[in-house]
């Protein structure tokens, strides 16, 4: 007897654990549902009362507006463009220069490493919010304002990604590099056929990542893009969002190809974004 | 002479980092402060005029840089506390279901699938729901009962506004930090819970004196993580003055500084705002950077 309501015990916890589980999935699910629902109903339909979670005509003319938007300039297509271009270049030129500087700054003694780590570990203590005025003023200096060198170069590097690569350089072992170069291979050689492959898993979390938070990215282009061609889509869905005569299914058809790429991405590297890795993942 | 190379090489991998830091984190950091000492226009050519403390002065003693102050605690409190208790609550039941991990694992898929939605798309389709006609005032009326439905002002009235802001990034936020905490708490040996079991000790016993102190280092992290982020918060605020909610409530100091420099063109302003941000947050950051350096959390 008592054994049995021990059991029934721990089987009333499991369930009561999976019904919050479960209630706190659907509370954290209806906001995209609501998304994906949005974006095909008819544009009368989206505010109706009671609203239908199975949309009674299926409107797919949405999308083609959201695409063209409402001047028919199909805007749209360069700014994703340039979001997927931004958001591609960060991703590279940060994991290559992270990784370069932790492998020089973990392999090499040469005098001025422990000063040059700490220098750049303390550009953690600068928030991007309070340098980007300047900047703003750096990228008009350099005549690289409303470009693509403008939106690119000023984000491309994180101290954090530095960090990250050095940690997880200082685990490769001396006798490869060592081996290596007794057999003759350049630095270059070593850095990209040993130091590099060794450190995939790492590169790989710290790429999605950068990718993630360029293509999130706002503050930056709306401060240094001003023409259309040049602005990323997080503008795009800001202006499409400020025009009088947007409706409200276009505008969730635009934000579901907006998150379309990270979907795609959060499928194919699930385990990149909710693995242990993630852990280092979280930063300032 | 293979000394020599290598020093030479070292330099060589650490310049393209060295470069971008002097140039693109140094350098702007010190003509903030340079700049916030002096009276500029940012459209004017004419030189900047060196005014002392002045903006200083100026935002502190003005309602509106007060106002930002306030406008980003409300946020950012409002915003840590619930985000930090609801993962770990969350994380500690999902790491529960030890025997499933197929399980566990679309659990916490769903849960951090609002992080891969953008700022500015999940601040529009909350747009949405908030609006007059839409979701969050129809099902509040239907649990509240009302005869008449009552229009809750979720965009409108001041204090709605801020808890909808908050709403928002608690749901964007709140599934990273249960990967965050899951990541924790799995590294726990369920041994400890078992004897503790056979202690007879109970569930909250069980959290405070296991759970609690074996995840310092994650919990430390996360509420360290967790506040910075929520006071340099912007985009949904962004989005939503942007589309006609009232500024003050959510007028937070990133949002400040931007409508400084780009709206008033005051560079002197907006710089000693930023001056200010800086080092209210360098208090949180340098607690941030000992975790780092104490390398107690386990990296990848």
């Amino acid at each position: 007897m008592l054994v049995l309501i021990g059991r029934l015990k721990k089987n009333l916890r499991l369930i009561v654990s999976i019904i919050v589980l479960i209630l706190f999935a659907v509370a954290i699910l209806v906001p995209i549902v609501f998304m994906l629902i949005s974006s095909v109903k008819h544009p009368l339909d989206v505010f109706e009362f009671p609203f239908r979670w199975i949309p009674r005509r299926l409107h797919f003319y949405n999308y083609l507006q959201a695409i063209a938007g409402n001047d028919q300039k199909y805007y749209f297509i360069r700014n994703t463009f340039n979001s997927l271009f931004m958001a591609g270049s960060v991703m590279c030129l940060n994991v290559l220069m992270a990784s370069a500087a932790g492998y020089g700054l973990t392999k090499f003694r040469f005098k001025g490493r422990q000063v040059v780590f700490v220098l750049i570990l303390a550009t953690m203590m600068i928030p991007f919010e309070t340098i980007m005025i300047p900047l703003l003023m750096l990228t008009i200096r350099l005549r690289i304002q409303d470009s693509y060198m403008g939106l690119i170069f000023p984000i491309m590097l994180t101290a954090f990604a530095v960090f990250l690569m050095r940690q997880s350089i200082l685990t490769v072992p001396d006798d490869y590099i060592d081996s290596a170069r007794i057999d003759g291979a350049g630095e270059l050689r070593i850095f990209f056929s040993i130091i590099f492959p060794s450190v995939r898993p790492t590169a790989v979390t710290l790429a999605i990542l950068v990718f993630r938070e360029a293509w999130d990215n706002l503050i930056w282009p709306l401060i240094v893009v001003q023409s259309e061609k040049y602005k990323t889509l997080p503008l795009y869905i800001i202006r499409f969002l400020d025009e009088k005569y947007t409706n409200e299914a276009a505008l969730m058809a635009v934000a579901v190809l907006a998150t379309i790429p990270m979907f795609v991405l959060f499928l194919a590297f699930s385990r990149y974004f909710i693995g242990e890795g993630i852990l280092t993942g979280a930063k300032g | 002479m293979a000394f020599q190379r290598r020093q030479y090489w070292g330099w060589i991998f650490v310049l393209p980092a060295v470069l971008f830091f002097a140039l693109f984190s140094y350098f702007p950091i010190i003509n903030s402060f340079i700049a916030s000492f002096h009276a500029k226009d940012i459209l004017s050519l004419k030189a900047p005029k060196f005014i002392g403390f002045q903006n200083y002065i100026y935002i502190f003693t003005s309602k509106d840089f007060l106002n930002s102050i306030k406008a980003t605690l409300y946020f950012a409190v409002g915003c840590f506390i619930p985000l930090v208790s609801v993962s770990l609550f969350m994380a500690t039941i999902v790491v529960s279901l030890r025997r499933f991990p197929k399980v566990q694992n679309v659990f916490k898929m769903i849960y951090y699938s609002p992080a891969i939605v953008s700022g500015v798309v999940s601040a529009t389709i909350w747009l949405l729901i908030f609006d007059p006609r839409g979701l969050a005032n129809q099902w509040l009326n239907f649990l509240a009962n009302n005869p008449t439905p009552v229009d809750f002002k979720w965009l409108a009235l001041p204090a709605m506004a801020r808890l909808s802001t908050i709403i928002i990034y608690f749901w964007k936020y709140v599934g990273y930090f249960v990967i965050i905490y899951f990541a924790g708490l799995v590294s726990i040996p369920t041994s400890l819970y078992e004897v503790a079991e056979i202690d007879g000790a109970s569930a909250w016993k069980k959290f405070w004196r296991i759970t609690v102190p074996l995840l310092k280092p994650t919990i430390e992290f996360v509420l360290i993580v967790a506040f910075i982020q929520c006071i340099r918060t912007f985009s949904i605020q962004y989005v939503f003055v942007q589309s006609g909610s009232p500024r003050e409530p959510i007028n937070v100091v990133s949002l400040n500084i931007y409508t400084t420099a780009m709206q008033y063109h005051s560079l002197g302003r907006s710089t000693a705002m930023s001056v200010s941000l800086f080092c209210f947050i360098l208090i949180f950051t340098i607690v941030q950077l000992r975790i780092y350096r104490s390398e107690r959390v386990s990296y990848v």
